[in-house]
């Protein structure tokens, strides 16, 4: 046996330090179209799930926030309303291309001076201890080779009392709804993907890494095993996604 | 809004919805506006307890959100069956009305006061934005006893409340209400033999143009 660790990339097996290369290439090739292909792939539905993960978070005016593999800056741009000039909003992402794309975006939007754009791994924040009232992962936990490292990372950034939002792809409540999700992330995903970004590998990847994260209690056992407290999560939309939550004693 | 039970995403598309409805009648009523910022900063809680529906109202300088959940401070929470809400809302005397009704009010009761002013002026349609989010029939129930809390007046009916608690009860009982699966699961396999086809048209083409290429 090779004593090599390995771990899922969608389907694949490969070893973990091949895997953050993987998903930088995925990214990288999708970025400038991320935001077209997340309306057409949820039927723009991701901004209500979205719009109930800035409710749950109970940010206000003057606090903190990191929103972690923000992307092209979604969640980023809501906070950075919410919190206001005293505030103040980290985005960070693995990858310089989809955080070149979130901050020309949100530029052009106007907005500065309480955001900041900084390009880090989930595993490894580099923060200080007890930095934010709030830190949010909108569909990036299931990127991250090593979750359990990425959530007692989350733990330690967050101030005492502090917020964890986990929003992802989970595993739908009814066998029906589950099938016609399957048909559709394996088979319709992969082609849009090609049409669209020009593109279908990356997007075969995504609906790959979609049936392999874990479902809602496992990652809910996770959080708890990170050492948050107070755990719970909502399914939404029958469970097609799981807002996940926990705080920091 | 949170009945137990209930997919969140169908309330929160539904406050979205009238989210953008209100801001939108503000967005036409400068003065409204200017009296609403007034009041920024305040969290109103409307907490109906049967039906089992919260909405919570934060007026601000640009925009006046609504939330469906929200656990931070609140300066005024009103608390009250939906009839006690109607009643409230048909009464000539609103703010006699809060105090010696039989809603429950907790906090600050001028802003409230304020707040229904202001809304209850604005020309606005509560029906078509949660008709498009919730169907037909749900939609304009909701509408209505929105309306009814809102302008003077309009006092829900009985049958409407009635209904309105079946309707909640019956979306909580099937998440995701299996009508809702049923289409969404005709419509994948449609869009899969639609993609099939395109599939094996590109194949096609591309065997002509190579084949023309020769
Ligand atoms: C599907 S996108 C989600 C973007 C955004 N949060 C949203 O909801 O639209 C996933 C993002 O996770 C980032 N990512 C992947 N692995 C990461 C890691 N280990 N640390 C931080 N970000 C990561 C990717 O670069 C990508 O931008």
């Amino acid at each position: 046996m090779s004593d090599k660790r390995t771990t899922h990339f969608g389907y694949r097996e490969v070893d973990e330090d091949a895997k953050a290369g993987l998903v930088a290439n995925v990214f990288h090739s999708v970025a400038g179209r991320y935001d077209l292909m997340n309306d057409l792939m949820s039927g723009g539905i991701h901004r209500i799930w979205k719009r109930f993960t800035i409710e749950l978070s109970a940010v206000r005016t003057g606090q903190s926030v990191l929103d972690i593999a923000g992307g092209t800056g979604d969640l980023a741009a809501k906070f950075a309303d919410i919190v206001g000039p005293t505030g103040r909003v980290v985005l960070a992402d693995i990858n310089e291309s989809m955080l070149n794309v979130g901050r020309d975006k949100l530029l052009d939007h106007g907005y500065q001076g309480n955001l900041e754009f900084v390009q880090a791994d989930a595993q490894y924040l580099p923060f200080p201890d007890d930095s934010f009232d709030c830190v949010s992962i909108a569909f990036g936990l299931r990127n991250v080779t090593d979750k359990a490292l990425a959530l007692r990372s989350m733990l330690r950034v967050l101030k005492p009392g502090g917020r964890l939002l986990v929003l992802e792809f989970s595993k739908p409540v009814n066998p029906l709804l589950e099938k016609a999700y399957d048909g559709y992330s394996f088979r319709v995903l992969p082609f849009m993907g090609r049409l669209v970004a020009g593109d279908s590998d990356s997007y075969q990847y995504l609906a790959e890494s979609i049936r392999m994260h874990p479902d809602q209690d496992t990652l809910l056992g996770m959080l708890e095993d990170a050492g948050f407290v107070n755990c719970e999560y909502h399914n939404l939309t029958g469970g097609v996604v799981a807002l996940h939550r926990g705080f920091k004693a | 809004m949170a009945p137990a039970g209930l997919d969140p995403t169908l309330t929160t598309a539904a406050l979205a919805a009238l989210e953008a409805a209100l801001n939108r009648a503000l967005a036409l009523d400068p003065a409204g506006q200017r009296q609403l910022a007034g009041l920024a900063g305040r969290t109103f809680a409307i907490e109906c307890t049967s039906p089992v529906v919260h909405v919570y109202l934060q007026p601000g300088a640009e925009r006046t959100r609504l939330l469906g959940y929200y656990d931070g401070p609140v300066t005024t929470r009103v608390r009250g069956s939906a009839a006690d809400f109607a009643q409230l809302a048909g009464a000539s005397d609103p703010a006699a009305t809060l105090i010696n009704g039989n809603l429950v009010l907790q906090g600050d009761s001028a802003p409230l006061i304020e707040l229904q002013g202001i809304i209850g002026r604005l020309d606005l349609d509560w029906e078509a934005p949660l008709v498009n989010v919730l169907g037909d029939v749900a939609g304009h129930q909701l509408a209505q006893f929105l309306r009814a809390g809102f302008s003077a007046g309009t006092a829900a009916s009985s049958s409407l409340l009635r209904q309105l608690e079946e309707f909640i009860h019956e979306e909580a009982r099937l998440t995701p209400p299996r009508l809702e699966v049923e289409d969404f699961y005709g419509d994948v396999q449609a869009l899969q033999q639609r993609v099939e086809r395109l599939q094996s048209r590109l194949e096609r083409l591309r065997k002509r143009i190579r084949s023309a290429g020769q």
